[in-house]
C-alpha cells in the first residue's frame, strides 16, 4: 500500500500558488528524493506530507486514510516525522531531546531510556547522550534530530535537505543508518535535496519540482530564457551561448536539456547536432555504472555517460571536451 | 515601630505576590494564545494591551473604587478598603503586563520549536510547554516586571485600600504618608525596605530560573 497518496494538492501563501501536484503516490518502504532549485516547492510539499499545515486544496492520504481534518492531521503527525533543514534541538540534553517524541507518544519508565539508547546507537551517537544539545556541531545536530525522529518509529520519515550540513562523514553515517532502518522495518523515506548527486546516490526514485509543479525533466541543464519568437528554429541566448531550439513559442520560457541527450567528444563532431559547445570538465559524480559529468561551457551543462565511455575517453576534471546535442532534444516548457 | 514596619512590609509582599500570581495565571496563558495564534483581531488586542501598559494607575484605582463602593455594582461584597481590594486593582494593573510580555516572549520563540514539537507527535499542551520552556527567560522577565509594577504601585492602592493603619497600609502608601507628614527619614527607611524586598524576590526568581537551565 502507498504510504502517501496526493490528489489535486495545492498550496498558496498570500494568494500565490507555490505548489500544485495533481497526483503522487509514495509506496511503503520507498526512498524518494525531491529535487529542484531553491523555491521549487520541496519544503512546502514536505510540510504538507508532515501534516504541519493544511493544504489550500486537495488531499493527502496517509496509509489509505485521507487526512482532512485538524484532528486527523494531529493523529497523522504521530506517524510521520519531519527533520527540518536546520533542525531545532530543545534546551537540555541530547537524551531529553530524543526522548521528547517518546514521551509525547505515552512511552513511560525504562522503555524510554532503552529506546533512546537504541536510536542513538543507530546513528552512532551513544557518546553524546548526556551532552548539552546546545553544544553540538552542525553535523551532530542533524544526526541527533534524525535519531529523535527515528526513536518514535514513524511510518514515514521526511528530511529537508539532509545533506546541507558541511560534514560529509556525518551524512554518510546518517544515510547508512536510514538504509539499516529500512532493512529492519518498512520505513518510507522522502527527502528534499538541491544536490542531485546526493539524490541519485541515495534515492530509489526521484521527483523533480520546478516552480511548484512536477517537472518532466530533472533540474540539470534548466535555463530560464526569453524566446525571441519567429520559430520554428530559434537562436536563444543562454548566458554567453546561443542555443538552437525548435519551438513556435515566444516570451519567457524554461529550456531543458536531458543529461542523456548530451554527447561528449574530444573534437567537434560532424553530425546533425546543431548545438556544440567547447568547455572544461569541472565536476564528475559517480553513480553506479554511470558518470554525471559537469562541463563549464560558459554555463554549466551536465552530461550522463557510461563508466566505460568515461574511462575510454580518459576524461577527468580539467579536460577540455565538446558537448553536443540536437536542437530537437531541447525541451521548452 | 519596628513591628509596624514589618507588618507593612509583610502586607506589601502579600499583596504583591498574590496579585502577581493571579495576573500571571491569567495573563501568561492569554499571552500564549495571543502570541501563538494567527486569529484576526490579534493585532488590535495587542495594541489595546500595549496601551493598557501605560494606563494611569489612579484611573484603574478610581474604576475599582467605583465598582467596590457601597453603591457600586460590587458594593455588596464589602471589599472596599480591604487588602483584597488592593489585590484586585493590582491584578488589573499587572494583567496587561503579564499578557503583553508573554505574548512577545512566545512570538520571539523560534517557529521551529512549535513545528518540531508537533512533528514529534506532541499534542497542543505539550507543544505549548515546549514553547514555554524555550521562552522561559522572557516569561520570567514578564513575571518580574509584573511583580515590580505591583510592588511599587501607589495610586490605586491608596484609592481602594485607603491607607488604613494595620490593615491596608502598604510600603508605598506608608511612604506617601510619611513624606506628606514631613517624616522624611521614615520615608527613606521604608523606601529602602521596599528596594530590599524587590531585590530579594528578583534574586529568588533568577535562582529558580538558573536551576531549571540544564
Amino acid at each position: 500500500m502507498a504510504t502517501f497518496e496526493v490528489a489535486g494538492l495545492r498550496q498558496a501563501y498570500g494568494g500565490r500558488t507555490v505548489l500544485a501536484i495533481d497526483a503522487l503516490a509514495v509506496e511503503a518502504g520507498a526512498r524518494l528524493a525531491l529535487v529542484g532549485p531553491n523555491g521549487a516547492g520541496k519544503s512546502t510539499l514536505l510540510r504538507l506530507l508532515a501534516f504541519l499545515e493544511p493544504p489550500s486544496a486537495g488531499t493527502v492520504t496517509l496509509d489509505g486514510a485521507p487526512v482532512t481534518t485538524g484532528a486527523a492531521r494531529r493523529a497523522a503527525r504521530r506517524r510521520v516525522t519531519l527533520v527540518e533543514q536546520r533542525p531545532y534541538l530543545f534546551r537540555g540534553t541530547v537524551e531529553a531531546n530524543v526522548a521528547f517524541g517518546l514521551r509525547a507518544a505515552g512511552v513511560r519508565g525504562p522503555a524510554v531510556a532503552r529506546r533512546v539508547g537504541a536510536a542513538l546507537e543507530r546513528l552512532q551517537l551513544q557518546g553524546l547522550r548526556g551532552r548539552d544539545a546546545r553544544a553540538l556541531s552542525e553535523g551532530e545536530i542533524q544526526r541527533v534530530a534524525v535519531a529523535r525522529a527515528l526513536a518514535v518509529e514513524p511510518l514515514a520519515l521526511l528530511l529537508d535537505e539532509p545533506a546541507s550540513s558541511a560534514d560529509r562523514a556525518a551524512q554518510q553515517a546518517m544515510f547508512a543508518a536510514l538504509a539499516d532502518e529500512q532493512a529492519r522495518r518498512p520505513l518510507t523515506v522522502v527527502f528534499a535535496s538541491h544536490l542531485l548527486e546526493d539524490a541519485y546516490r541515495w534515492a530509489g526514485s526521484l521527483l523533480a519540482l520546478h516552480q511548484g509543479v512536477p517537472s518532466p525533466v530533472t533540474p540539470e541543464n534548466l535555463f530560464r530564457v526569453d524566446l525571441p519568437g519567429g520559430g520554428p528554429m530559434q537562436d536563444v541566448a543562454v548566458g554567453p551561448l546561443r542555443i538552437v531550439v525548435v519551438t513556435e513559442r515566444s516570451g519567457p520560457a524554461t529550456l531543458a536539456v536531458a543529461p542523456d541527450e548530451i554527447v561528449l567528444s574530444a573534437a567537434p563532431l560532424v553530425s546533425s547536432a546543431r548545438n556544440a559547445f567547447r568547455g572544461r570538465i569541472v565536476r564528475v559524480a559517480e553513480h553506479g555504472a554511470e558518470r554525471r559529468v559537469t562541463i563549464d561551457v560558459g554555463v554549466e551543462l551536465v552530461a550522463r555517460i557510461t563508466r566505460q565511455s568515461f574511462e575510454e575517453m580518459a576524461l577527468a576534471v580539467g579536460r577540455e571536451v565538446v558537448a553536443s546535442f540536437k536542437s530537437v532534444a531541447v525541451k521548452v516548457f | 515601630m519596628e513591628t509596624e514596619v514589618l507588618g507593612i512590609a509583610a502586607l506589601s509582599l502579600k499583596v504583591a505576590l498574590t496579585a502577581t500570581v493571579f495576573a500571571c495565571l491569567i495573563g501568561i496563558p492569554l499571552g500564549f494564545m495571543l502570541g501563538a495564534s494567527r486569529l484576526r483581531g490579534r493585532r488590535a488586542v495587542l495594541l489595546l494591551l500595549n496601551t493598557a501598559l501605560a494606563f494611569p494607575t489612579v484611573v484603574i484605582g478610581l474604576a475599582i473604587y467605583g465598582l467596590l463602593a457601597r453603591r457600586g455594582p460590587l458594593g455588596g461584597l464589602g471589599l472596599l478598603f480591604s487588602w483584597q481590594a488592593i489585590v484586585i486593582a493590582e491584578v488589573i494593573l499587572a494583567l496587561p503586563i503579564a499578557t503583553a510580555l508573554s505574548a512577545a516572549a512566545v512570538q520571539a520563540v523560534d517557529p521551529r520549536v512549535r513545528r518540531t514539537a508537533l512533528t514529534l507527535g506532541a499534542g497542543p499542551l505539550r507543544t505549548a510547554w515546549a514553547v514555554a520552556r524555550e521562552a522561559r527567560f522572557a516569561l520570567a522577565a514578564a513575571v518580574v516586571v509584573a511583580f515590580g509594577r505591583v510592588l511599587s504601585e501607589v495610586g490605586a492602592a491608596l484609592i481602594v485600600g485607603g491607607n488604613i493603619r494595620h490593615e491596608t497600609r502598604t510600603l508605598t502608601t506608608a511612604i506617601t504618608l510619611a513624606t506628606s507628614q514631613g517624616n522624611f527619614s521614615l520615608a527613606v527607611a521604608l523606601g529602602l525596605v521596599l528596594l530590599a524586598l524587590a531585590l530579594t524576590v528578583n534574586v529568588l526568581i533568577q535562582m529558580l530560573q538558573g536551576r531549571g537551565d540544564v
